[in-house]
């Protein structure tokens, strides 16, 4: 057993001990943070495990320069992270979008709160959906993973950096305020069976130009003190890394930068399809909300409403195909005022409802079976 | 050979010459700067694989395109958090940020005052021309008082930091200001921090004779040198009175405060790991 | 006043394409062996000359190579 990690076995944690502890097993090792509820523990886990294993931990002065930090440690070969809440990604948006010109892997975690603005800092929300993908400037493709229990947001970290590290991209790790806080008692395998998944980003090959894409459209990606005088820009550029402000250039680096994760869409996507075989309708959730709806499911089954429930792991790229698949009607339960209503519309052939609900808290069983009840009238 | 052709051949070998020549304006002080930092690094013998130059937006901000090391142009007020990513993940580097006043002191401010005071390991070279060069010449955090840019048209009601006092009292061990008309003393004081620890600032005076010179009096490359050749005085124990910088006023420069075996932020954090690693 | 007479130490290359006509070297080189020319460079400026003389030769001080924002000076020092 290597010095400061976990022992396989049963434990009892909170969203963001399981994030922490989930990053770790997945190899980070670098994390840079400012504090903010209800995501501040994950900052505290990482405080006191990082340096166990000779990782570093820093607390920056704010958002901004905690992403600025990771991306510069990602650039030294790092799987790097940050945490933040609502107001945090709103500060972090303007280098997100440098992660994703500059092709940098990081990983960060947004536990959503009641917003906008302040809103309501210990409750859960879902009100940050459509800022997790255009939140930053520009027409860009990132990817967006959002856990449901606690067990899940352990084991999703693997996936998260796994994602960061294939497709040179920021990877937005979603939960909410109520799986931040909640407990719940989860397994952590032998730590050696989840390294041995790791999957590191590629590198370059004698003579590659830094962004000079392989087939699967992605860079292999220099690292810092190789030799290779790396540079990189915000500026649109050309393979070599160096400025080329033309439309050709930009035509050909926007393209390739939604291209290189829309062309891997099938290999980024993971839902949960429950009891959707015979629905008829089918409710799309995700998060802590999907708790809710998946026992309000299971309280209109026993009424023999055939109900199901489509719960998205993946959010962003949004997972259409499982969408375009049934010819159920779909209630969208989402915790803000309607925003992957919009999507799901976008590809259903049938009647879409919204559930919605401002945040706060989730709703209860009793009000799904109601909704499920309406509209298998 | 002698020294000085082996040096400027090295100079030569650490820029992108291909991507020369630089997108700067005839007599921009900047590339006068970018002269002494890399004949610093040339006789300091720092390994260029283990150089990092980062800078953040603007004129200044170009600096990382030019120079033939891992560089990174990042975004607008960021390259210090940026670069303290980078040195606090390998510590073994030298991580240089070389950026303008506007970028550093205004919309990165915040960064700067809270890296000064965990003192990370970083040398910051800051460009200070007294404006916001790229952008057109608006007003910034060190126009001096009185000075007309494109958004102070009626003169600067604003008043400048005094940046080598803001970093001699957040405790940063190397502060020193010279002008562009000081190429050798400018590059003694780089080589001097290159074999220094810690958060190390050297501000320079630079000339924007596109955007600033032009709207005060000194529209030619030539009249912004002079002014700086005849208004600099030497004084390294300067007050902070003597070092605030007045409109076409007096220039204080100098090595202002030279500080050894202040532990940084890297070395205060190998005792965390340490203390970490013992409890476990 | 006379001249001093220096001995000549070095002759200067000057990359026209990169100058940009600042005339930094002009002014600062002590020994004035540096003149504006006429010539035009691709960009429209007008890089210096090196021209020298029985009063003026170049000493070798470098001070042009320091003072040039655009890297286009090699001072060759004489054997
Ligand atoms: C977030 C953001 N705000 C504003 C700008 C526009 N901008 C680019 S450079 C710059 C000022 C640069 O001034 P300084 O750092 O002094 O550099 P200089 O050009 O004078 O060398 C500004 C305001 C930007 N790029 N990003
Ligand atoms: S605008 Fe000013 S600072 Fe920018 S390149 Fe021109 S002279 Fe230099
Ligand atoms: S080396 Fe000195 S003397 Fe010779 S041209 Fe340059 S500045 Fe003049
Ligand atoms: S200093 Fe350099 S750029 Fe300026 S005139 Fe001389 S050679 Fe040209
Ligand atoms: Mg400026």
């Amino acid at each position: 057993m290597k010095k400061g990690y976990l022992k396989e076995g049963n434990y009892f944690w909170s969203g963001d001990i399981a994030a922490a502890e989930g990053a770790i097993a997945a190899g980070c090792r670098f994390y840079a943070g400012y504090p903010i509820t209800p995501s501040s523990e994950i900052a505290e886990r990482m405080a006191l495990r990082l340096p166990q294993l000779g990782g570093k931990f820093i607390e920056m002065e704010d958002e901004i320069g905690s992403i600025a930090a990771i991306i510069g440690a990602s650039w030294t070969g790092e799987r790097a992270m940050t945490a933040t809440s609502g107001p945090g990604v709103s500060l972090m948006n303007e280098n997100l979008g440098l992660a994703v010109m500059t092709e940098a892997p990081i990983v960060v975690v947004n536990a959503m709160r009641g917003a906008p603005s302040t809103g309501l800092p210990t409750l859960i929300g879902q009100g940050d959906l459509m800022q997790a993908h255009y939140g930053s400037q520009g027409s860009y493709e990132l990817v967006t993973l959002y856990p449901s229990t606690i067990q899940e947001t352990f084991d999703l970290m693997l996936h998260a950096f796994n994602f960061a590290e294939k497709y040179r991209v920021p990877v937005m790790y979603l939960i909410d305020g109520l799986l931040a806080h909640m407990y719940e008692s989860i397994y952590v395998p032998p730590i050696e069976e989840i390294e041995k998944k790791i999957v590191h980003r590629k590198r370059p090959k004698e003579g590659q130009l830094p962004y000079e894409p392989d087939e699967d459209l992605v860079p292999p990606m220099p690292l810092i003190g190789e030799g290779r005088n790396i540079h990189a820009t915000g500026l649109t550029h050309d393979e070599r890394g160096y400025p080329d402000l033309t439309p050709q250039a930009q035509e050909k680096l926007v393209r390739r930068l939604n291209e290189k994760i829309l062309k891997h869409e099938r290999d980024i996507w993971i839902v949960e399809e429950y009891m959707t075989e015979d629905a008829e309708t089918i409710v799309v959730s995700f998060g802590g909300e999907a708790r809710a709806v998946k026992a309000g499911v299971d309280l209109a089954r026993k009424e023999g409403i055939k109900a199901g429930m489509l719960r998205l792991i993946t959010i962003w790229p949004f997972p259409w195909e499982y969408i375009k698949k049934y010819t159920a009607d779909f209630v969208v339960a989402e915790l803000n005022y309607g925003q992957m209503y919009h999507k799901v519309k976008e590809y259903a052939e049938t009647p879409v409802h919204k559930l919605t609900k401002m945040g706060g808290e989730i709703h209860t069983p009793q009000e799904v079976l109601k909704k499920l009840r309406e509209v298998s009238q | 050979m002698s020294i000085f052709e082996d040096m400027r051949n090295k100079q030569e070998e650490l820029l992108r010459t291909e991507r020369l020549p630089h997108v700067w304006c005839p007599g921009c002080g900047i590339g006068i700067v970018l002269n002494a930092f890399l004949r610093a690094v040339i006789r300091r013998k720092i390994d260029p694989e283990k150089l990092v130059v980062v800078s953040g937006i603007g004129c200044t901000g170009r600096t990382a395109g030019y120079v033939n090391v891992d560089s990174f142009h990042t975004t607008h007020g960021r390259a210090i958090p940026f670069a303290t990513g980078i040195k606090f993940a390998r510590p073994d580097l030298n991580v240089v940020v070389f950026s303008g006043d506007g970028d550093l002191f205004a919309i990165g401010g915040n960064h700067f005052v809270n890296a000064a005071r965990r003192n990370h390991d970083l040398l910051i070279i800051a460009v200070n021309n007294f404006t916001y060069g790229m952008t057109g010449g608006q007003h910034g955090p060190t126009t001096p008082t009185g000075a007309y840019t494109t958004t102070t048209p009626y003169g600067n009601p604003d008043r400048p930091f005094n940046i080598p006092h803001l970093a001699i009292s957040l405790g940063v061990p190397f502060v020193a200001r010279w002008t562009t008309y000081h190429v050798n003393q400018l590059q003694n004081s780089i080589y001097k921090a290159l074999g220094m620890k810690g958060f190390r600032l050297v501000e320079i005076i630079s000339q924007c004779p596109t955007v600033y010179g032009r709207r005060n009096s000194m529209k030619s490359p030539l009249s912004m040198m002079e002014y700086f050749q005849k208004n600099s005085i030497i004084k390294p124990n300067a007050s902070f009175e003597e070092m605030e910088l007045t409109y076409n006023g007096k220039i204080v420069v100098g090595e202002f405060r030279v500080r050894t075996n202040i532990p940084t932020y890297e070395e205060r954090f190998d005792d965390v790991i340490r203390r970490a690693q013992n409890e476990n | 006043m006379t001249q001093k007479k220096y001995e000549r130490k070095a002759v200067v290359k000057i990359l026209e394409d990169r100058c940009k006509g600042c005339w930094y070297c002009v002014n600062y080189c002590p020994t004035k062996v540096l003149v504006i020319s006429d010539k035009m460079n691709a960009k429209g400026y007008h890089p210096p000359e090196f021209r020298e003389d029985k009063e003026h030769v170049c000493i070798a001080c470098h001070l042009c190579e320091l003072y040039c924002p655009d890297f286009a000076i090699f001072v060759e020092e004489l054997k």
